[in-house]
């Protein structure tokens, strides 16, 4: 299943003005692997999957991508590459084109032909009825706009995708819904994943091996069956899974 | 007004509607949901499109038009909300029967010091000099654990953090001593560590001036740890009422309603790891 890492970044770091948001942190992801990043809001955990994606260009450190050093820009074959869902199926679909417009894009981008049956495919792989195709988002649900995001991510039929609080603003059995959804695809396709998450639960379900980020630190990598066993070594871990367990009358 | 013994309940509600009439028909938000409310924490969870925000604005009078409420019996300690002028049923929000929001960012006035805002809270309910509303809101500044509450009363809504505007909204929601405080989904905005801190405020109040808390959630575990009864919606109807502790109870499973079992069955669960999560299953007969 792997093929030696897909992702490596070393010493990363990022500062906005004076705050330092990024604080050299390390990281290898396998190819085929599923990692997560967790921690509050303000860690940073956003922050570093949007230097991967390319979304922020301003960073130092070392960051290797499918074997291939990158820079502040990216090019065309990278995008193709390496796709990203976001956390707001509300915000990151356009509320003017339709279904089809929105898939039909990244294929007017990259060039790539075959635009109906690429589009009937990626909507059956979401598992959205073609009835859909010409649907504006505002006719959709939470959970179906989160499809088509996810869709129109793996339309171009990347390696590796990006996972920003995938399902934080879904209903709990529409989270179930996508989660099941990415699991399967991932399974399928052999996809790398990075999810970046602050539910522990999501993380410990969907992913192999975790980071805990705090304050923009990397405070500790673990395996996701650590967490199973309550085992953290950092107080802060321990203090975060506590807190996940809900409400303690002392 | 007269003290309620302590085992009257604060609030009983019977068969409660809340309708929508619109130009395409009728939508019902709220389908008949009955319940009393004692000096407990009464939890509230469902999905959304539940009914379970409108099921707390409708408590406040707080729905707004094409909207009506209706219902066979609205009783807050022994007084009839249903045939209470509206002049009066305002009075009683905010002092008696308050409610804190989802999301300090857009509930609290941008132009206003936080500070002012919580004593003008205690001015329209209380008569009081400025000194004094100030010197009160201070002290509830202090009480839901804000560090220098000098300095923060000065500040406006955007130089405060969520966690912080959260505990202002509590504040200026409970410096009227409210008996009845109804908390929309109040921590969901916030980070896990943030969300027990604020709880522990709601729980000390309850537990301390016996308040009764009806607190609208959709996180069943939170919601579980926290409350003593739960009432699971759907659809704008109770699927069951049940005391929290048996959300958790394996032995009690038998007894659930399959709605219920359905939401904590699609919840991913660190101690059970399955490849594939339960979907629900919504079945229409719930509704009938």
């Amino acid at each position: 299943m792997n093929g030696g890492p897909a992702i490596t970044v070393e010493h990363l770091n990022v500062s906005f003005g004076d705050s330092h948001v990024v604080r050299d942190l390390s990281f290898t992801v396998q190819e085929g692997e599923s990692y997560g990043i967790v921690g509050e809001s303000g860690s940073g955990k956003s922050t570093v999957l949007r230097v991967l994606a390319g979304l922020n260009r301003d960073w130092s450190g070392t960051v290797t991508i499918l074997g291939e050093a990158q820079g502040p820009r990216r090019d065309k074959a990278f995008h193709r590459a390496v796709q990203m869902v976001f956390q707001d199926p509300y915000g990151s679909l356009h509320p003017k084109k339709t279904v089809d417009d929105t898939l039909a894009e990244p294929l007017a981008i990259h060039g790539i032909g075959d635009r109906e049956p690429r589009i009937a495919r990626a909507l059956k792989d979401v598992g959205l009825p073609m009835a859909f195709r010409y649907r504006y988002p505002h006719q959709l649900s939470g959970g179906q706009r989160q499809r088509v995001a996810i869709a129109r991510a793996l339309i171009l039929e990347p390696g590796i995708l990006l996972l920003d609080e995938p399902t934080s603003a879904l209903d709990v059995s529409i989270q179930a819904e996508v989660l099941n959804l990415l699991q399967a695809l991932r399974s399928e396709r052999r996809l790398t994943y990075i999810l970046v998450s602050h539910d522990l639960a999501v993380v410990g379900h969907m992913c192999d091996r975790l980071m805990v980020m705090q304050l923009g630190k990397g405070v500790e990598e673990m395996q996701a069956a650590t967490l199973s066993a309550r085992a953290p070594v950092t107080e802060y871990a321990k203090e975060l899974l506590t807190a996940s367990e809900g409400f303690r009358r002392s | 007004m007269s003290i309620a013994p302590a085992d009257q309940p604060l609030l009983e509600i019977d068969n409660l509607r809340v309708n929508f009439n619109t130009p395409t028909g009728i939508v019902r938000a709220v389908r008949g949901l009955s319940f009393t409310l004692g000096r407990e924490r009464l939890g509230i969870v469902g999905e959304s499109g539940s009914g379970k925000s409108m099921t707390g604005r409708a408590i406040l009078d707080l729905i707004p038009w094409p909207g009506e409420v209706l219902a066979d019996r609205m009783v807050y300690r022994g007084q009839d909300l249903l045939a209470m002028p509206r002049a009066e049923r305002r009075r009683l929000r905010g002092r008696h029967i308050s409610m804190v929001m989802q999301d300090p960012k857009f509930s609290l006035n941008p132009v206003v010091t936080v500070g002012e805002q919580i004593a003008e809270a205690y001015r329209v309910h209380h008569r009081a000099s400025r000194r004094e509303a100030r010197e009160r809101s201070l002290a509830m500044l202090e009480a839901v654990k804000i560090r220098e509450p000098a300095r923060v009363y000065e500040l406006y809504a955007h130089e405060v953090s969520g966690g912080m505007g959260q505990r202002i909204m509590i504040a200026m929601m409970l410096i009227a001593e409210p008996d009845i405080l109804i908390a929309d989904e109040p921590t969901s905005a916030l980070d896990v560590t943030v969300q027990l801190q604020v709880l522990k405020i709601l729980d000390d109040l309850v537990t301390d001036r016996g308040m009764g808390l009806i607190f609208i959630s959709h996180d069943l575990h939170l919601v579980q740890s926290f409350c003593d009864r739960v009432i699971v919606m759907y659809g704008g109807k109770a699927m069951e009422t049940l005391p929290a502790a048996e959300l958790a109870d394996a032995g009690a499973m038998a007894k659930r309603h399959p709605y219920t079992l359905g939401l904590l069955g699609c919840l991913p669960d660190l101690d059970h790891r399955r490849d594939k999560l339960q979907t629900l299953t919504r079945d229409p007969a719930w509704l009938a």
